[in-house]
Formats: C-alpha cells, sequence, structure tokens
C-alpha cells in the first residue's frame, strides 16, 4: 500500500536560523505521527509547511500520489486540516465561522457536508451547543479550542495537522477527544508524552 | 451680475494678518505651533501663487501634451499624499495607490469632460485641470482610509484569515470580509460629505464659482456633477486599491505574507 502522505528534504529557516533539514515523514491511512521536541525547534512550522501555510523551501510534498505542484493549495489545505496552537481569538462567533468554512468553494466541491458535524462533535467534548452563538471573545480558552478543533476537523480531512489540540482541555474533553480522533491519520503535536504514548503509532522528535 | 472684485496683495496681506489669531491662541496655550503655523501658512501662499502662475501659462499656451504632464505630476503628488500617513506599510503601496488613482479619476474626469459636459477639446485645461484636482483630492482621501483599514484588518484579524485558509479559502475568499471592510470605511467620508452638501457646507467649487460672478444654479449644477464624479472615483479608486493590497499582502499559493507590512515611522 503506497503511504497516504510523503515528505521528502523538509527544511525550514526563519530570520537566517535553520529550524531543520532534509528531514522525510511518511504517513500510512490512520497511522498517527507524535511529533516532539522543546519549544521553538519548529514543530508549528513543521505543521504549517505540511499546510503549505509557510513556503516549502524545496521541500517535496507528496499527498494521495500528487505532488504538491499539482494541487492548488486550496484543494490542498481542504484535505489537510491543520489546527492552529492557542486557539486564538477570532472575529465574530464560531458559529459565523462554521458557515464561512462551509460556503468555500474547496470545501463545497467535496461534497462531504453535514450540517451540523461540528456541533455534535463538539458537544461530545463537552462544549454546550450556546458556546456557537457567543462572540470568540466571550469563551474561554477550552471553549474555543474545542470550537477551533470542531470546525477543523469537520467535513472529513483526511489528515489532521494538530498543534497542541487538548491543551487548555482537562482530563475528561481530552479523552473525549482523543476517542473522536482515533483511526483518522494525523501529525500531532504535543507537549505530554503520556497523550503520545495513548494517540501516536509513531514519535518524530525534532532537534534530537 | 458683475465679476468677481478683483483682490490687491494689500488685501491679502489684511487676510494674513487673520492667521495672526492662530498665533496667539498657540502662544497662549503654549501649543508649540508658532513655526508649524508660519510655515503652513507661506506654503498656502506659495503654493499658490505658483498654480496660478502654471495655470495662467497652461491656459493660454493650450498644448494638450502640457496639461497631460500636469495631470500625472498631480497623481504622483496624490498618491504619494494618500499613503503619508498610513500607520503600516508595504512595498509598492505608493504605486498601488497611483494606479487606482490613475485609473479610477482618469476615467471618471474623462466621462464627464468628453461625454458628460461635451467639452472641446476634451483636454480643454480651465475644466480638465480643476475637476481633476477635485476628484484627486477627494479620492485620495478614501483610498488612504480603505488602505489603512485593510492592512489593520489583516494585521489584528489575521487569526480568522489564517484559519479560513487553512480549512481551503483562496485568497480573495480569506480576504473578502476584510476588503469589503476596508472599501466601506473609505466610502464613508464621500457619503457623509453628500449627505450633508448644501445644508451644513457649501462646497469650494460652488463658492468659487459664486465669487467668480456665476448664477448659484449653474454653480449648483456644477457641484452636483462634482460630487457624482467624486463618489464614482472614490468607490472606484478605494476597491482598486485595496485589491491591489490584498493582491500584495497574499502569494500566489494563497499564503497570508503579513511579513511584508511595516509599521510606518513617525505616524
Amino acid at each position: 500500500m503506497s503511504p497516504l502522505f510523503e515528505a521528502r528534504g523538509l527544511t525550514r529557516t526563519v530570520a537566517g536560523r535553520r529550524l531543520y533539514e532534509g528531514l522525510a515523514l511518511e504517513l500510512r491511512a490512520g497511522e498517527v505521527i507524535g511529533l516532539r521536541g522543546p519549544s521553538g525547534i519548529g514543530k508549528t512550522q513543521l505543521l504549517r509547511q505540511l499546510a503549505r501555510l509557510d513556503p516549502p523551501e524545496g521541500a517535496r510534498l507528496c499527498f494521495d500520489g500528487r505532488a504538491s505542484e499539482d494541487v492548488p493549495a486550496p484543494a490542498w489545505r481542504a484535505e489537510l486540516a491543520y489546527v492552529i496552537q492557542g486557539a486564538p481569538v477570532l472575529r465574530g462567533t464560531p458559529a459565523a465561522l462554521a458557515l464561512a468554512v462551509a460556503g468555500l468553494r474547496a470545501q463545497r466541491g467535496r461534497g462531504t457536508a453535514s450540517q451540523g458535524e461540528h456541533v455534535d462533535l463538539a458537544r461530545e467534548w463537552g462544549l454546550a451547543p450556546g458556546a456557537w452563538e457567543q462572540p470568540w471573545s466571550e469563551l474561554s480558552l477550552g471553549e474555543r479550542q474545542r470550537a477551533q478543533l470542531a470546525i477543523a476537523i469537520a467535513r472529513a480531512p483526511r489528515l489532521l495537522l494538530l498543534d497542541e489540540p487538548t491543551s487548555a482541555l482537562d482530563p475528561a474533553a481530552t479523552a473525549a477527544v482523543e476517542k473522536s480522533l482515533r483511526g483518522r491519520a494525523a501529525v500531532w503535536v504535543t507537549h505530554d508524552p503520556a497523550q503520545t504514548a495513548r494517540v501516536a503509532t509513531r514519535t518524530l522528535e525534532l532537534g534530537a | 451680475m458683475s465679476g468677481p472684485i478683483e483682490l490687491s496683495w494689500g488685501q491679502i496681506a489684511l487676510a494674513a494678518s487673520l492667521i495672526l489669531v492662530n498665533g496667539l491662541i498657540s502662544a497662549w496655550l503654549g501649543l508649540g505651533l508658532g513655526r508649524r503655523l508660519l510655515v503652513a501658512a507661506a506654503r498656502t501662499v506659495v503654493q499658490l501663487v505658483l498654480l496660478g502662475y502654471v495655470l495662467v501659462g497652461v491656459f493660454e499656451t493650450r498644448h494638450a501634451a502640457l496639461v497631460l504632464v500636469i495631470c500625472a505630476a498631480m497623481i504622483v503628488l496624490a498618491a504619494r499624499e494618500s499613503v503619508r500617513r498610513t500607520g503600516r506599510r508595504y512595498a509598492g503601496i505608493q504605486l498601488d495607490a497611483l494606479i487606482a488613482l490613475a485609473v479610477a479619476a482618469g476615467a471618471t474626469v474623462l466621462a464627464a469632460d468628453a461625454v458628460i459636459i461635451g467639452v472641446e477639446p476634451w483636454w480643454e485645461p480651465r475644466y480638465l485641470i480643476p475637476l481633476f484636482g477635485m476628484i484627486l483630492g477627494n479620492a485620495l482621501t478614501g483610498i488612504g482610509l480603505g488602505l489603512e483599514r485593510c492592512m489593520s484588518e489583516l494585521d489584528e484579524g489575521r487569526a480568522r484569515v489564517e484559519f479560513l485558509l487553512a480549512r481551503g479559502a483562496t485568497r480573495w475568499e480569506a480576504a473578502r470580509p476584510v476588503a469589503a471592510e476596508a472599501v466601506r470605511t473609505g466610502m464613508i467620508p464621500m457619503l457623509n460629505a453628500m449627505t450633508v452638501v448644501g445644508l451644513v457646507t457649501i462646497p469650494g467649487m460652488m463658492t468659487g464659482q459664486m465669487l467668480g460672478g456665476v448664477s448659484p444654479m449653474i454653480a449648483a449644477r456644477y457641484q452636483i456633477l462634482v460630487m457624482f464624479l467624486i463618489g464614482a472615483a472614490t468607490a472606484a479608486g478605494v476597491t482598486g486599491a485595496v485589491l491591489l493590497c490584498v493582491r500584495a499582502l497574499f502569494d500566489r499559493d494563497h499564503r497570508l505574507r503579513i511579513e511584508r507590512l511595516r509599521r510606518a515611522s513617525g505616524s
């Protein structure tokens, strides 16, 4: 079976500093790579590069047998869901954001829409349905994290790029998120070795 | 109706004494504006006298190339002025403002001269230059506001923009709410002006025509024309400038390149 995702020659330089160089990565369906390493080593940059939100710097990326050069970035990112670290305060409400995502051309074309999937997901993680209509600024960090994660992973993306997706959640909510994500291919950044042991089929240590 | 009373230099000197009021207020409140007042007053005199001389020459020679050179210079100055006070910058912002101004103001004034008023020839300086000046002067304010808003919204709202990009938005989809907000901001002063004109303000052009002996009804019609020209040019100019700004701050791979923004110094 050919891998779902392959990356060769991953290199990232920020402000003249080489974070990593010549890194390779391979992922099969259902596999989870636990990405670890000290803060500032480039874990976020690596995820952003895989999502093509940062420049490739000569890396070769291949998803489902297609090279990144042959796939427009929006279509690529619709299949590789990158979840932003730290669940920032955004403009508007979670419901409005979910609606905006559902209206994107790259999402409409995928035909995987199920209305309210994100609401159901987040409810399983303990997010009250009323939170969707509140402004992001009135939600707690944990609420924002669950809502943003739910919007990002709904609509069946085939690879998840998770940047500490449960860092602000209590053990019960964390366990619920881990349960929902079981069986889905992911690159999962976490600082918690116990979580890595629970969710990852393999680990990749940056800076090792 | 008789022609205007010609102002002598003595009368201008008398008017200059009014600026002393500003000077006294500045001294009394310790505003420290004395020097700037003096410079501003001197610039007013020098710039307007020079403009007068230049226009006398241009009106008399009536040379198309000369008129167009002057219009080009006006566009360059307007573009510089429109982005001078923005709190953020990117490389090429001035060129973007220039393109937006040139296309929007150029097309509008051309339509006005050649089609609506029917001036013969269309570049007749007595019509083209004052109309162009009015349009540019207003459009540059709108463009400055629109660009400022576009840059600050992309900067401060970048998390939402990136969230949408990460879920598969094209750069235009991700920037659309930002661009709409920026265009709205850029058009507000023009809409305000159109709302209060004639009630709270008698615009400069109409005042000028009436002082010059033109009937208020004719002056009013010209003013209506000018307001519509300003409205069209501002709307088109702001939209164009905001779209160029979005194009500059994203790349072809639909990435937000916020590092291209620089905080402007001294603003």
